[in-house]
C-alpha cells in the first residue's frame, strides 16, 4: 500500500491515482462477509436455545475462519512492505484506521475459532486425530455457559466492529469525496451481513444435494455430504431478505446525503448515479444483487417458488460488485 | 418526441449501458419463457417436433416489424437512425449455413445459450465455452479472412431497396408469410404425434382463442401497411461523387447573376427559381418570379424529373448544400446563382459605376443602370441620369415582382410548397 | 414446502412468448436504434483474453487490434448479455425450471453430448463471424427491419440446421 496523505496535509498531491488494485475490494468483501459471519454465529451462541431453523449457524465460525485468513492475505499481498507487517502490531494509533483494523483483526481470529470450537463438525475428511482433540475441548468449553456466553459476545460485537470498520476504513480518507461518509460503516455491514447470511444459504441449499442423481450434483455432492444434511436455509432467507431491505435503505440515505452536500460531494455521488461506474452500479449492485434476489427470495418464501441457491449467488455476486465498484469509483472522485 | 432515443441525445453512453441491461432483461426472460433455455426444446424444432424456435421468432419478427414499421409511419421514429446490418450476401449466406449446422450440433444459438446456462443447463455452460474458444480461434483467422468477408457488398439495404417494392407491401407479406407459416408448423407438429407441446393452438380449437386474435391483430395492422408506403423519414439516396465533381470543377453547376439578370429581363430559358430562405426574409425581398422553399422544406417538396432548377440563398453556402441535396434526388438540372442575393445586390441591384468610364465601357455601363433600374433598384456613384433614361427605353417593361419569369413554371407553384 | 410440490411450470404459449420478445425488440430499436444481440458479448470477451495476453502480438493482427485500448466490458452487448443471463435466471426460477442437468436425447450420452455442445459452440463462432452477427443479431433484428442480408442469413440458417439434423437425430431424438 502505498503512503498517501488521508487529510489533505500535502495539498500540491490530490491523490487522483489508483494506488488500490484488486486486493482492497477482495479484502473487504471478505472482511465484509466475515464480519456477517461474526454476527450471526455470535447471535446465534448467545440466543442459545435449539433453533430448528439454525442447522446453518454451526457453520458461520468455521467459514469465519477460512474466509478470514484468505482476506488477510490479500491485505499481506497489498503491503509495499511485506516484511514490516509485525510493525502493525508494535504500536496502537487511536487515530489510524489502518491501526484498529489490525487489531481488530487480531481480536477477531481467537474469537472466531473458540465459536468454531463450539460446533465442531461430525467428520473431516482428514485428521481424525485433530478433530478428536478438538471435540475434547468442545465437551470442556460447552460446561462453562457462562464462557459460551462470553465467546458469544465477542463474536456479536467483533463481527460488528469488523463490519463498520471496513466501512470507516474508507470512510476515514478525507481526500476522497465519495467515501467521505460516516454512513459507509453501517453499510458495509448490512452488505456484509446479507453475504454471510447468503453464503450459509449457499450452504445449506448445497448440502441437502444428495450424490447420485445429476450432473454436477456428483462433483459438489462429495464435498457437501460433509455438511449437515438436514440444514434448512429458511432462517437464512429470512435474516438475508431485511438485511438485503436495510442495506438498501442505507445506501439510498448515503447517496441522498452526498446528493445534498456540497457539489464535489454531488460529482461524487453522480459518478455512481449517472456517470463512469452508474451502468456497473445500477445493473450489478442495485438490480443484480438486491432488487432481483429481494423479489425472488420473498416468493421463496411466500411459497410461491422452489428454493434455490440462485438468490444467495446473486447477493455475493452483488456484494463484491459494491465494493469493487466503491473501491473504483472512489479513487476517481476528487476535490 | 424524437425516436430512437439514443441517437437524438435523449441520454448518453453511460444510460446506454444501463438500459442495454435492462433490455437484456426482458431479452432473457422471454426467451426462458418460450422454452429457449432447453436445448432439447430447441433442437426438436429441426425434428418437426416443436415448432416453437419458428413460432417465436417469428412472432417477435412480425411484433417488432409492424411497431417499428408503424412507429415510424406516423413521424414518432426515425427509421434512418435504426442500424441495418450492411448486407454481405455471400459471406451471410455461408455464415447462416456453418450457423445452422453449430445450431443442430451445439443444440444452442448465442442468446439462448447464456438463458440456459442461467437456468443451469451444463451443456450450454460448454457451448459458451466452445463459443469463447472459437471466438478466440476464429479471431486469427479474421484478417485473412477479410477479403471474402467484404465481397458480396450490397451496402445497408432492405429488401424493399433492392427489390424496388413497397415497404407496406413487404410487411404485408411477411404478416402473411409468418401466419402460413405458423399453421404449417402446427400441422407438422401433429403430424409428429407431438401436438400436446403447443398450448393454445391456433388449429383444433373452437372459437376466439388468444392466439387466434393475435394472429388477426398481425393481420388486420400488417394489411393497412401495404396502403401506407415507406415508413423512412425522407429519401434514402445515392450520389455520383465523381460526376457531381467534375460539374462543380467545369463551373456547369452555377448561373452568374449577370447571366440570370439577363434571362429574366429577355424572359426565355427562365429555370424554376428557387429561394431558399426564411419566410420573413423573403417577403421583404426576393428574385422576380421567385418561390421560397425554405431549407428545412426542401426534403419534402417535390420537382418533376426534367425540370431545371435555380437555388439561391444569401450567399453561397445554403444554395450548395440544396444543390447537392437535389443532385443526390438525381434532378439533372440544378444549379445555384453564384454568390446568392449578396452578389445580385451588389452586382445588379445596385452596380458601383465608375466615374469616368473608358469610352469602351461606356455602353456596358450604360447597360448596368438599365438592369438595375429594371429591377427597382438604383446604381451608386459615376453616371449621369440622363444616360440611365436613355437607356432604359431600350429595355422591356419591367415585369411585375410577383408574376414569375418562367412562364410555364407558374401552375406548378401551390403543390410546390405544400410541404412549408 | 417440500420441492415436490413445486413442479416445473409449463412454458408460455410460444405466440406470447414471441409477442414479448418483439416488444422488448421494439424498445432497444426506439430506445437505442439498435437491435438485440448475442455473439459479440463472446467475441469482446475472447477480445479481451487474447489483448491482455499478448498485447503485441495483438498489434500485428487487424482484428485483435480492434479490440485494444478499449475497456472490453464497457460494451452495450456485454451488459445486454448480463441482463439475458439475470433475466433468463429469474424467468426460469418463477416457473421452478433451473436445474442442474445436461440436456441429451434418451440415446445419447451425457459425455458426447458435452463434447459436440463445445464442437457445437465453436462451429458458431465461426457462423457468427461470417455473417457478422447470429440468431439474435441477425434473424430477429435484421429480420423486422427487412434487412436483405438477414432474411438471406435466416433462410440459410433454417436450410444449414434442417439439412444437418438428420445426421444428428441420435443426439436429440
Amino acid at each position: 500500500m502505498l503512503e498517501l496523505s488521508s487529510n489533505r496535509h500535502n495539498p500540491g498531491i490530490d491523490p487522483a491515482l489508483h494506488a488500490w488494485g484488486w486486493e482492497i475490494p477482495v479484502y473487504l468483501f471478505l472482511g465484509g462477509m466475515v464480519a456477517g459471519l461474526l454476527v450471526l454465529g455470535g447471535f446465534h451462541i448467545l440466543k442459545g436455545r435449539n433453533d430448528p431453523h439454525a442447522e446453518a449457524y454451526p457453520w458461520a465460525p468455521m467459514l469465519g475462519v477460512v474466509l478470514l485468513s484468505a482476506g488477510m492475505g490479500t491485505l499481506f499481498l497489498d503491503l509495499s512492505h511485506k516484511l514490516y507487517v509485525w510493525r502493525l502490531y508494535l504500536t496502537f494509533q487511536p487515530t489510524s484506521p489502518m491501526s484498529w483494523g489490525a487489531w481488530i483483526l487480531l481480536l477477531v481470529y481467537p474469537a472466531l475459532l473458540l465459536a468454531a470450537l463450539l460446533h465442531p463438525p461430525e467428520t473431516v475428511p482428514f485428521g481424525d486425530a485433530v478433530l478428536a482433540r478438538a471435540k475434547v475441548w468442545s465437551r470442556w468449553l460447552r460446561m462453562r455457559p457462562r464462557l459460551v456466553q462470553a465467546i458469544g459476545a465477542a463474536n456479536l460485537l467483533g463481527g460488528v466492529s469488523l463490519g463498520i470498520y471496513t466501512g470507516i476504513l474508507l470512510g476515514s480518507l478525507g481526500a476522497r469525496p465519495l467515501w467521505n461518509s460516516a454512513i459507509l460503516g453501517p453499510l458495509f455491514l448490512f452488505s456484509g451481513l446479507s453475504t454471510a447470511a447468503a453464503a450459509l444459504h449457499l450452504l445449506s441449499m448445497l448440502s441437502k444435494r444428495q450424490v447420485k442423481g445429476q450432473f454436477g450434483d456428483a462433483l459438489l455432492g462429495g464435498f457437501f455430504k460433509l455438511l449437515d444434511p438436514k440444514a434448512g436455509g429458511e432462517a437464512m432467507l429470512r435474516a438475508d431478505t431485511s438485511f438485503l431491505t436495510i442495506e438498501l435503505g442505507i445506501m439510498a440515505l448515503w447517496l441522498l446525503g452526498l446528493l445534498t452536500a456540497t457539489s464535489v460531494h454531488r460529482e461524487a455521488a453522480a459518478l455512481l448515479l449517472s456517470g463512469d461506474y452508474a451502468p456497473a452500479f445500477w445493473a450489478l449492485v442495485i438490480i443484480t444483487g438486491i432488487l432481483t434476489p429481494l423479489f425472488i427470495q420473498t416468493a421463496e418464501l411466500s411459497g410461491k417458488i422452489r428454493h434455490t441457491a440462485a438468490p444467495a449467488v446473486l447477493v455475493i455476486i452483488g456484494g463484491f460488485a459494491l465494493r469493487w465498484i466503491l473501491v473504483s469509483a472512489g479513487q476517481t472522485s476528487h476535490w | 418526441m424524437d425516436a430512437p432515443f439514443y441517437k437524438f441525445g435523449l441520454f448518453g453512453d453511460n444510460a446506454s449501458l444501463l438500459v442495454a441491461f435492462v433490455i437484456g432483461l426482458g431479452f432473457g426472460f422471454f426467451l426462458e419463457r418460450g422454452g429457449f433455455g432447453s436445448g432439447n426444446k430447441l433442437a426438436r424444432q429441426f425434428y418437426f417436433r416443436d415448432m416453437a424456435v419458428l413460432k417465436v421468432m417469428f412472432t417477435a419478427i412480425v411484433t417488432a416489424m409492424l411497431g417499428v414499421f408503424w412507429l415510424s409511419r406516423v413521424g414518432f421514429m426515425d427509421l434512418s437512425q435504426v442500424y441495418l446490418v450492411p448486407t454481405h450476401l455471400g459471406p451471410q449466406v455461408l455464415g447462416g449455413l456453418v450457423l445452422g449446422l453449430g445450431f443442430v450440433v451445439g443444440g444452442y444459438c448465442p442468446g439462448t445459450s447464456i438463458v440456459a446456462a442461467a437456468t443451469g443447463r451444463v451443456d450450454a455452460m460448454v457451448y459458451m465455452a466452445g463459443m469463447f474458444a472459437g471466438m478466440v480461434m476464429v479471431g486469427f483467422a479474421m484478417p485473412a479472412m477479410d477479403g471474402f468477408l467484404s465481397s458480396g457488398d450490397y451496402g445497408q439495404v432492405t429488401l424493399a431497396k433492392q427489390w424496388n417494392v413497397s415497404y407496406g407491401v413487404l410487411v404485408t407479406l411477411v404478416v402473411f408469410m409468418a401466419v402460413a407459416a405458423f399453421l404449417a408448423s402446427e400441422w407438422a407438429e401433429v403430424k409428429t404425434g407431438s401436438r400436446e407441446l403447443t398450448s393454445q393452438p391456433l388449429l383444433g380449437m373452437k372459437g376466439l382463442t388468444r392466439s387466434r386474435g393475435l394472429m388477426l391483430a398481425f393481420i388486420g395492422v400488417g394489411v393497412v401497411a401495404a396502403t401506407a408506403g415507406s415508413p423512412y423519414r425522407g429519401h434514402d439516396v445515392r450520389v455520383n461523387e465523381k460526376e457531381l465533381g467534375q460539374m462543380v470543377s467545369r463551373q456547369a453547376d452555377h448561373v452568374t447573376v449577370d447571366d440570370l439578370a439577363g434571362r429574366l429581363i429577355a424572359g426565355t430559358n427562365v429555370p424554376r427559381l428557387i429561394d431558399l430562405r426564411e419566410p420573413g426574409e423573403f417577403g421583404r425581398y426576393h428574385l422576380p418570379g421567385a418561390e421560397n422553399v425554405p431549407m428545412a422544406t426542401l426534403a419534402s417538396a417535390q420537382w418533376r424529373a426534367d425540370e431545371s432548377v435555380l437555388l439561391y440563398s444569401g450567399s453561397d453556402a445554403h444554395a450548395e448544400q440544396a444543390w447537392l441535396m437535389l443532385k443526390a434526388r438525381r434532378l439533372p438540372q440544378v444549379y445555384t446563382v453564384e454568390g446568392g442575393l449578396d452578389a445580385w445586390n451588389d452586382r445588379v441591384l445596385f452596380p458601383r459605376l465608375t466615374e469616368n468610364p473608358a469610352p469602351g465601357e461606356v455602353d456596358a455601363q450604360k447597360r448596368k443602370v438599365a438592369v438595375s433600374k429594371h429591377f427597382g433598384g438604383t446604381p451608386r456613384g459615376g453616371a449621369a441620369p440622363g444616360e440611365v433614361k436613355d437607356a432604359a427605353m431600350s429595355l422591356p417593361p419591367p415585369p411585375p415582382a410577383e408574376v414569375p419569369a418562367g412562364g410555364d413554371a407558374a401552375p406548378k407553384k401551390k403543390a410546390k410548397k405544400e410541404g412549408c | 414446502m417440500s420441492d415436490e410440490t413445486h413442479a416445473p411450470k409449463p412454458y408460455m404459449n410460444p405466440y406470447f412468448a414471441g409477442f414479448g420478445l418483439g416488444l422488448v425488440l421494439l424498445t432497444a430499436f426506439v430506445t437505442m436504434g439498435r437491435g438485440l444481440g448475442g455473439s459479440s458479448a463472446f467475441a469482446s470477451a475472447a477480445g479481451a483474453l487474447v489483448t491482455t495476453v499478448a498485447p503485441d502480438y495483438s498489434a500485428t493482427n487487424s482484428y485483435w487490434a480492434s479490440f485494444l485500448g478499449t475497456n472490453p466490458f464497457k460494451e452495450w452487448l456485454v451488459f445486454q448479455v448480463l441482463g439475458v443471463f439475470v433475466g433468463g435466471l429469474v424467468s426460469g426460477l418463477l416457473a421452478n425450471r433451473t436445474k442442474l442437468v445436461v440436456e441429451h436425447g434418451p440415446r445419447f450420452t451425457r459425455v458426447k453430448r458435452l463434447a459436440l455442445a463445445f464442437v457445437g459452440g465453436s462451429i458458431m463462432a465461426v457462423g457468427a463471424k461470417l455473417a457478422s452477427g447470429c440468431t439474435s443479431g441477425q434473424a430477429l433484428t435484421g429480420g423486422s427491419l427487412l434487412n436483405l442480408g438477414s432474411w438471406a442469413f435466416m433462410m440459410a440458417m433454417f436450410g444449414g440446421a434442417y439439412g444437418a439434423a438428420w445426421f444428428l437425430r441420435k443426439q436429440w431424438i
